[in-house]
């Protein structure tokens, strides 16, 4: 039995090693096996959650993603919908939202970039206040509360 | 012959030293050149030919004059003192700032680290998904990578990850080495289970708001990386609790005590690394014919691992990050590096050769970017 433990732990001892030395080398494939997994994307509260609709003006494009209420078991009461503005995006931007998809305009957003200025006026009263409204590599991008 | 071995018994001659360092050596090098070094550009070459002599001197000296600790500390050092520059130097040039801003969350382009890890997996589990603004893979540490070196690192090194893996354990080590004598000696062991609280805490805050907790309001090691912009009171708030808990756990105690109080006090990873150190093959050992009962180890160990009741009774506890601290101060090399299921006492010289050569190696690849990276910096600066 003794013997047997000293080959087990010795074995091991030798699997690490050689685990260590392939572990480097394998990293950037096992980094893309890993990817692969279902739990890694990352949690819509963060990435804004998909796309659900796209508006293309001349060279601006604005993404109006899905409404994000994700909590850890249910939804939540509170959430958000973000917009991305892409592009060659106007220095004062004026949009209506119908971010529910029922045809009706729920918001209209006036953004100032200059000034850094965005005014909500809400339509819908699921919508609450601006969370984030924020310069982005690709634009601008303007995250709204909303409540279920 | 190895049962036999004195104080001195893990020194080795020059010539089997250098024999010893030769795989280190050759596989550094590929790692470190890709096999085929570059000299076109000056200063990157002399920043990888330093980086990779320091990385095999300090390695050939484990060998040759048979301690590990000091050695291993001032690699560990060099490593966290590297990263944080290279990430501040990255993030001035880049953003003109230490903060991130709302867009680079918006955008996911957050650096991970394994502090998250413990946040992530009652969120993975629940929602099917990483509760961190970072990139899962691709671009500067993705989560994916970051997940991959810490699971194999943890597995293969347990709790030895926080002193032979860990970018940020270096500041609390380098931190409790300033003063040769602690002018606190007494601390509640008690303390050492805090990470277990703190992990406990933060897991469950982190899954119910879905939100890092641990890296929002309490991590102190943004004081030396990133952190979010002061934009507000909250964030304000946040500001003071890191930079107190850095300046409290990081520099003044260890100072103070001579530990490595963030470590032992605070880390919820640390937490997760004493559990796999239940299954790494690696442990430290303690021959107790050879031991006297000076409980000069306990005394050294920075972790708080060691007791003298579990000295008498010849156990380390799973706290232990297997530094070396406590094998290089006993005289009569009755505690030493081991492998389970190998008897305390045996196979001495052949148990340190092996876990130098998996630990040191996984410490020196892992380092070697941001240590040349900040070489490099370094010397564009100066020249």
């Amino acid at each position: 039995m003794k013997k047997v433990k000293i080959i087990a732990g010795i074995t091991w001892a030798f699997i690490c090693l050689i685990l260590i030395i392939i572990l480097f080398p394998g990293l950037n494939s096992f980094s893309a096996s890993a990817a692969k997994l279902p739990f890694m994307k990352i949690n819509p509260n963060y990435s804004g959650g998909e796309v659900a609709q796209q508006l293309i003006a001349t060279g601006c494009t604005l993404d109006i993603r899905k409404p994000v209420f994700d909590g850890l078991i249910k939804k939540r009461n509170k959430g958000f919908v973000q917009l991305d503005w892409r592009g060659n995006v106007p220095d004062k931007i004026v949009d209506t939202i119908d971010y529910d998809l029922d045809n009706k305009p729920d918001f209209c957003i006036f953004v100032d970039r200059d000034q850094s200025k965005t005014v909500l006026y809400p339509i819908n009263s699921k919508v609450r206040d601006i969370i984030i409204s924020t310069p982005t590599s690709y634009g601008w991008a303007v995250r709204v509360e909303l409540i279920k | 012959m190895d049962n036999a071995l004195t104080s001195s018994g893990m020194k080795k001659s020059f010539g089997r030293s250098l024999l010893y360092t030769l795989p280190m050596f050759l596989i550094t090098f590929m790692f470190m050149t890709g096999g085929r070094p570059d000299f076109s550009r000056p200063a990157s070459a002399l920043a990888m030919v330093v980086t990779f002599l320091l990385v095999n001197i300090l390695y050939f000296l484990m060998h040759y004059t048979g301690k590990t600790d000091k050695l291993r500390a001032i690699l560990f050092i060099i490593f966290a003192l590297s990263l944080s520059f290279t990430l501040i130097n990255n993030m001035l040039e880049t953003r003109n700032s230490m903060s991130f801003s709302q867009a680079d969350i918006l955008e996911c382009k957050i650096p991970f680290c394994h502090l998250v890890i413990p946040m992530m997996i009652l969120p993975a589990a629940f929602t099917n998904s990483i509760i961190f603004p970072g990139s899962i893979i691709g671009g500067f540490a993705n989560i994916a990578s970051m997940v991959v070196l810490w699971l194999v690192a943890t597995l293969v090194l347990g709790r030895g990850f926080c002193s032979w893996g860990c970018f940020y354990g270096g500041w609390d080590d380098g931190f409790s080495r300033i003063r040769k004598k602690p002018a606190i000696k007494k601390i509640s062991e008690i303390w050492k289970w805090m990470p277990f609280a703190v992990l406990i805490m933060v897991s469950l805050t982190a899954a119910l708001s879905l939100i890092p907790t641990y890296c929002d309001w309490i991590c102190p090691f943004k004081a030396v990386t990133e952190f979010e912009q002061v934009t507000s009171v909250e964030s304000a708030t946040k500001a003071v609790i890191f930079v107190s808990l850095f300046a409290g756990l990081v520099v003044v105690l260890p100072v103070l005590t001579r530990k490595r109080t963030q470590c032992s006090f605070l880390c919820p990873l640390g937490a997760i690394n004493t559990v796999s150190n239940k299954v790494t093959p690696f442990t430290i050992k303690i021959d107790k014919k050879a031991c006297t009962e000076c409980f000069k180890c306990v005394e050294v160990c920075p972790l708080f691992a060691l007791s003298t009741e579990g000295i008498k009774e010849g156990k380390v506890s799973v706290f232990c990050s297997k530094c070396g601290k406590c094998v290089d101060a006993c005289s009569k090399n009755a505690i030493h590096f081991g492998i389970k299921g190998v008897p305390s006492g045996t196979m001495k010289n052949f148990s340190r050769n092996l876990f130098l050569f998996v630990s040191f190696l996984f410490m020196s690849v892992f380092s070697a970017g941001s240590i040349i990276n900040s070489l490099q910096s370094l010397l564009n600066l100066i020249f």
